[in-house]
């Protein structure tokens, strides 16, 4: 269609779209049941077009913000000529299209005329998903099927009616039906509103102006993208990083390696060379790598870019079938949107380093906590939980320090920390400490965010916790820049009520039982730029505040501080400096 | 005689509306002091001594009230100017309050985070535990409690917040550290989550009692240093501030609870709603107020403002109930810009006051709202402001062909025209988020516009929502300072008591109750307000069990416990509904937060018409202009609006000018001055009578 459309119709419209995929989060963040939607707002919702275009998001966890485009479309080829009003399509099964198992994709269509003319979606982490994980975390799972129920594209409402034996299916395969149940009416209740959002602009502006619209809104995208792409220089650039393991073999890193090719306003990465498929559950889906792709591209450069289905025409990922970053059924996945996607997204930045430096950040710290599952004797009520106040900082960049306590990188500061005292209501957990980790961070003109100490006594017994992610070795710990220093790897430890400590391993099982303690050192940010740069002021306040030791001052700064008065030895500071 | 003044000050205007008995009402208007808010609260004073012809003494005399709104704390907190600081709380929790819940929230942007209220070194922790269940396993060390009074007292801080976990549960520990604290620092103020906010959530509840520890010095000396001045100037009566939540409360109270002042600039403007929507019995309302950076929205259903506890300033959070005003950045400084994909974009940006719009002159050359206003005729380049500021039409015309009409490639009264509809979408798009978002039709509310560049905007607004009334105060321009005069005093208390519904124990929740309201009571009477003018109001905060975000519904100002939780669920799954599309009924419901409001009547003053003394009625003969309607410029008449009276009645298109506030009457449009000389806009193909009864509640 080439008509021609009013320039701030189509801003109107944008706007509008934009507000209505707004509304659909807003009503699962205050809905749902699962502390992993409400609390830390792992999810991602969107309306699609008819032609299965993405016309407008929000995603609280940045890393989903690509994930949706191959779960629509599987579900609108499943189901092609059999979508009535009132459906409401699932699905999860990471080889139809889905990112990951636990993120179960929820989609409705919006009729106008009796035509489909968008879809409301939303996409969100459920409480459990049935496997042998916990959470839909499972580093032991060797295949897809020891992960989750798989549940293909499926009509969980027909024609408006709930399917009650799909309904049924799921929830005598999960382990904490009550919060699954509640959180799929809640993502279906929050499609409902943004149905509702859509069905007004339909009446308000017909079908054939939104269209005419859409095209626009999406081209003003792809402009957007390639002007921001356009000054990056051209040429080929690479990048690797290490994922700590796979959960089945401990003892070996598996690699990520892109490379990156920015021409003119294009950029291509790609992944052939990365390592191999791997036994254990790393692998990651096709969404999730391109998904990863965009995040790390658009921290750097996308300032102001309204993500949509246009903003990824210039954009192009490559992969081998077979790797760690495509793998084939029935490799299990469940881990790849964290620990993967870090790897993916470290890369990636590696390579860009090469390019735009002052537009990178030092590596933010991996994500390294643990999901928990049972039952509150308390309360006497199941729970299932993802530890989130466990969140390290992230990575310094030109002219900033890092953020304190922003979390994993793929969600880019989205992340909010659960309320201590509200999991204390729901888990039988009582935290002992939740505060910064003085010297996590690391050292540079400017420093890295602050690292967190988290630790927790378990009030209860046969409490299985998965812990998952990485950044437990000097290789996976977040990486400085222009001479900025890597953060320390994270320290992790579990403290039975007999004495014993327990070293924890990143993809690992523990059984906890009340009395242990488990305490998390998550580390910090990388730094930027040469320590020794740092301004003597800025030093010496980190001393002040116990964020820096006066050691560490002394050692990465060059700056001798009192740890007492916190006088500056001007003399002795010029010296270390000028070595 | 007697009078009541209402007096705003706000970023740039101080505004008074002084109310005399006869219910007569002049209005004010001068330069914000920032140094020294005073000294523009006394110009305004001595300026309506004047006008009645009395010394300041005398008149001051005669003042019954002076309800204050003041945003010296919100300034405070803004340009990080508070006090300095001291927080104490629980030991392996230092950094709760500097976490902030570790968000940052534009992921795509490079930038620093908000500067810290308290940085580290005045956070001191102390060893104590009190479980979830209010146990206190780890007895408080007052030991560390000295030591931190010791350390503060070197840093010299002059307030110190003190918030523990699960307080609310058990505020042994915090009463204790109080009774140390009081010792070992005399003069220095004092904040106690437990007073401030017994409720739960770490981070809220500590950046809630920080904040009040931040900005109580700031407003404790102002207010102290105003009552001197009053009284040396004659005034015995009564001073009250404005709190955020609508109410308002004596300068003691004040001085306790400084946050509760924090956002209250802007919780005027439903008050002055629901006032000027009483004479018509109209009491489903939404309020806006258009100013030059942002547009503040409120919804008033029954005559009740919304409520939220969601409030952040600077942001940090402010957990307190707070009114619900919705704000967007789209003013009449608002800046228009075609971003790098060709698509226009009018704010969040602002021009400000200064430099302001292109066509002030004052060196702006971004394209705003005004200029873009001026390009279509709205507003006339001759009598600007009434006359005081002279604009530059061509710098206008100039900005909005540089910044939208070029890059579009529209001519330049297209793209003002584009300007004009983009911000008037993003206006009705945050009129949606306070009506159609939270389960209100906005077909069934009157449209209350406060003055300045609302009433240009006003129209399409109510069209795209098709909100069938809107109403325009003629005192429009002093809109806040009207709302605050007829505001209650008014306070809230919580108490966290979360329990299965099924399990809760109705004797727990009636002491509850009964302490808030013997609270509630208690703190009106020493306002000196009479038993029969007390009033009090019951809810509770409910959620499914296992949810993490609760609904807020009422039990009314009678509780009645005999008849059990029912009710409140009852419309609690009914809200759920309404709110978020879905409710599930037969499934457990869990309390949470139980609330009681605490209102005291205040004397109203009887605010029969308006007239206006600081800006003499000039009668201007109505003349003609060009403006733009519906894609051509139109020949426009432009109306006097100080020359009209109750029952006149135009037909749009038509402008009606007053010298601080301009309506747009489109062509589909009538305009009709009622019994208070107020202003009625409506399709003209409304009858207005018919239109005002169907919106107007029984008597």
């Amino acid at each position: 269609m080439t008509s021609e459309i009013d320039p701030i119709k189509v801003s109107v419209i944008g706007s509008r779209l934009t507000a209505i995929s707004m509304e659909i989060g807003q009503t699962m963040l205050r809905t749902s049941r699962s502390p992993i939607f409400s609390e830390a707002r792992d999810f991602v919702t969107a309306i699609f077009d008819s032609q299965l275009r993405m016309v407008a998001q929000t995603a609280y966890i940045p890393v989903l913000m690509g994930a949706l485009p191959y779960a629509i479309r599987s579900i609108a080829e499943t189901f092609a000529g059999d979508v009535s009003p009132g459906d409401v399509f699932i699905l999860n099964d990471p080889y139809r299209g889905n990112n990951h198992p636990p993120d179960i994709t929820i989609a409705k269509p919006v009729f106008h005329e009796n035509e489909v003319a968008f879809w409301a979606v939303s996409k969100g982490h459920h409480a459990d998903v049935g496997g042998g994980g916990v959470a839909g975390y499972n580093p032991g799972a060797r295949s897809v099927w020891d992960e989750c129920i798989r549940i293909p594209p499926a009509k969980l409402f027909d024609a408006g009616k709930p399917n009650a034996a799909l309904w049924e299916t799921i929830l005598l395969n999960v382990r904490l039906p009550h919060l699954v149940e509640g959180d799929l009416n809640c993502q279906v209740g929050a499609c409902t509103i943004g149905e509702r959002g859509l069905s007004a602009l339909l009446t308000k502006y017909g079908r054939e102006t939104l269209d005419v619209a859409i095209e626009k809104i999406l081209d003003a995208s792809e402009q957007q993208v390639r002007a921001a792409l356009e000054p990056l220089p051209d040429g080929e650039f690479s990048g690797e990083r290490l994922i700590d393991n796979d959960g089945i073999d401990k003892d070996r890193m598996i690699a990520v390696r892109v490379k990156l090719t920015i021409s003119g306003s294009e950029i291509t990465f790609d992944f052939s060379d990365s390592d191999g498929q791997a036994a254990g559950y790393v692998n990651s889906t096709l969404p999730n790598t391109a998904s990863s792709c965009y995040l790390a591209l658009f921290m750097a450069v996308g300032e102001g870019v309204r993500f949509n289905a246009g903003a990824m025409r210039p954009l192009h990922v490559v992969t081998k079938p077979g790797t760690v970053v495509n793998p084939l059924e029935p490799a299990p996945v469940g881990g790849c949107t964290i620990s993967t996607a870090q790897a993916i997204i470290e890369a990636v930045w590696l390579a860009l380093a090469e390019a735009v430096p002052e537009r990178v950040d030092a590596g933010w710290s991996r994500w390294c906590a643990p999901a928990t599952m049972g039952m509150n004797p308390r309360t006497g009520r199941p729970f299932g939980d993802i530890h989130f106040m466990c969140k390290g900082g992230a990575g310094a960049s030109m002219g900033l320090d890092g953020w304190d306590h922003l979390g994993t990188v793929i969600c880019a500061g989205g992340l909010r920390a659960p309320d201590p005292e509200l999991h204390e209501l729901v888990d039988p957990f009582t935290v002992l400490q939740y505060e910064f980790w003085p010297d996590s961070a690391g050292a540079g003109r400017w420093r890295g965010g602050m690292g967190t100490i988290y630790r927790w006594r378990v009030d209860a017994d046969g409490i299985p916790a998965a812990n998952f992610g990485g950044g437990v070795h000097e290789v996976t710990a977040p990486f400085g820049l222009q001479g900025g220093h890597p953060a320390p790897p994270h320290e992790l430890a579990i403290h039975k009520q007999d004495g014993e400590t327990i070293a924890v391993d990143a993809e690992s099982f523990y059984d906890l039982n009340a009395g242990d303690v488990f305490s998390i050192h998550q580390s910090g940010g990388g730094g930027y730029g040469d320590p020794l740069d740092r301004d003597i002021t800025s030093v010496r306040e980190d001393v002040i505040n116990g964020l820096v030791t006066a050691a560490q001052a002394r050692a990465n700064y060059g700056v001798v501080v009192d740890p007492e008065s916190f006088d500056v030895d001007e003399q002795a500071s010029a010296n270390l400096r000028n070595a | 005689m007697t009078f009541r003044i209402g007096v705003d000050v706000g970023g740039t205007f101080t505004d008074f509306l002084v109310a005399d008995d006869d219910g007569d009402a002049l209005l004010y208007k001068t330069s914000t002091t920032p140094d020294n808010p005073a000294d523009g609260f006394f110009r305004g004073l001595n300026k309506a001594a004047d006008d009645h012809g009395i010394l300041l003494e005398e008149f001051l005399a005669q003042v019954e009230t002076i309800v204050h709104g003041t945003t010296i704390t919100t300034n405070a907190v803004i340009t990080g100017n508070g006090a300095a600081t001291g927080f104490l709380t629980t030991d392996g929790f230092r950094d709760v309050l500097n976490m902030r819940r570790g968000l940052k929230e534009r992921y795509f942007e490079k930038y620093a985070p908000p500067p810290p209220l308290v940085p580290r070194h005045l956070i001191r922790t102390v060893r104590e535990r009190v479980t979830v269940e209010g146990i206190a396993t780890t007895p408080l060390v007052e030991a560390d409690v000295r030591a931190a009074a010791e350390y503060f007292k070197q840093q010299r801080v002059e307030a110190v917040a003190v918030s523990y976990l699960w307080s609310f549960r058990n505020p042994a520990h915090e009463q204790k550290t109080y009774e140390i604290l009081s010792a070992e620092l005399p003069g220095v103020y004092l904040s106690l989550s437990s007073e401030v906010l017994p409720q739960i959530r770490v981070y809220e509840r500590h950046s809630t009692t920080v904040l009040n520890a931040y900005v109580g010095p700031v407003l404790t000396r102002y207010l102290e240093r105003l009552e001197h001045e009053l009284a040396g100037s004659g005034f015995d009566g009564t001073l009250l501030i404005m709190q955020s939540n609508g109410g308002v409360m004596s300068p003691k109270v004040a001085q306790r609870f400084a946050s509760n002042t924090l956002l209250s600039g802007p919780a005027g403007a439903p008050q002055a709603g629901i006032y000027f929507g009483a004479g018509h019995h109209f009491r489903d309302l939404i309020t806006v107020d258009m100013g030059g950076t942002s547009f503040d929205v409120a919804l008033i259903k029954d005559g009740v403002p919304s409520v939220t506890q969601e409030g952040v300033i600077a942001e940090h959070r402010l957990a307190s109930p707070i009114l619900d005003i919705h704000t967007v950045g789209a003013g009449g400084g608002s800046i228009a810009s075609v971003d790098t994909g060709g698509l226009l974009a009018v704010g969040p940006a602002s021009a400000g006051a200064e430099p302001g719009a292109a066509c002030y002159g004052r060196g702006g050359s971004a394209a705003t709202v005004t200029d873009a206003d001026l390009v279509l005729g709205f507003l006339d380049a001759d009598s600007f402001e009434g006359g005081e500021i002279e604009v530059d039409a061509n710098a206008a015309h100039e900005a909005i062909r540089t910044h939208v009409a070029k890059p579009l490639n529209l001519d330049l009264v297209a793209a003002a025209n584009g300007v004009y509809e983009v911000v008037n979408a993003n206006m009705a798009a945050a009129l949606n988020v306070v009506s159609v978002q939270r389960g209100y039709d906005p077909r069934e509310f009157v449209l209350v516009v406060a003055g300045g560049a609302g009433p240009i905007h006003a129209a399409p607004i109510a069209r795209e929502l098709q909100i069938p009334l809107i109403l325009i105060p003629r005192g429009s321009s002093v809109f806040c300072a009207a709302g605050m005069l007829i505001s209650d005093l008014k306070h809230d208390y919580v108490r966290t008591y979360a329990q299965d519904i099924e399990r809760a124990d109705l004797e727990v929740i009636q002491r509850l109750f009964n302490e808030m309201a013997n609270s509630g009571g208690q703190t009106l009477r020493e306002e000196g307000i009479a038993e029969d003018k007390i009033s009090v109001s019951y809810s509770a905060d409910l959620r499914y069990v296992g949810q993490f975000n609760e609904v807020e519904v009422t039990a009314g100002e009678f509780w009645d416990p005999s008849g059990g939780l029912d009710q409140l669920v009852t419309q609690f799954h009914a809200r759920h509904d309404a709110l978020y599309g879905y409710a599930m009924a037969g499934t457990p419901v869990e309390v949470i937060n139980l609330r009681v409001a605490a209102r005291g009547a205040t004397e109203k003053p009887r605010l029969t018409g308006a007239s206006s003394a600081a800006e003499p009625a000039k009668f201007l003969p109505a003349k003609r202009r060009q403006v733009f309607f519906d894609g051509n410029f139109v020949d426009t008449p432009i109306y006097d609006g100080l020359a009209m009276h109750a029952g006149d009645h135009i037909s749009g298109p038509a402008i009606v000018a007053q010298p601080t506030t301009t309506i747009v009457v489109p062509p589909d449009y009538d305009l009709a001055c009622d019994k208070f000389e107020n202003y009625l806009l409506y399709p003209g193909s409304e009858d207005v009578d018919e239109l005002c009864a169907r919106l107007a509640h029984g008597e």
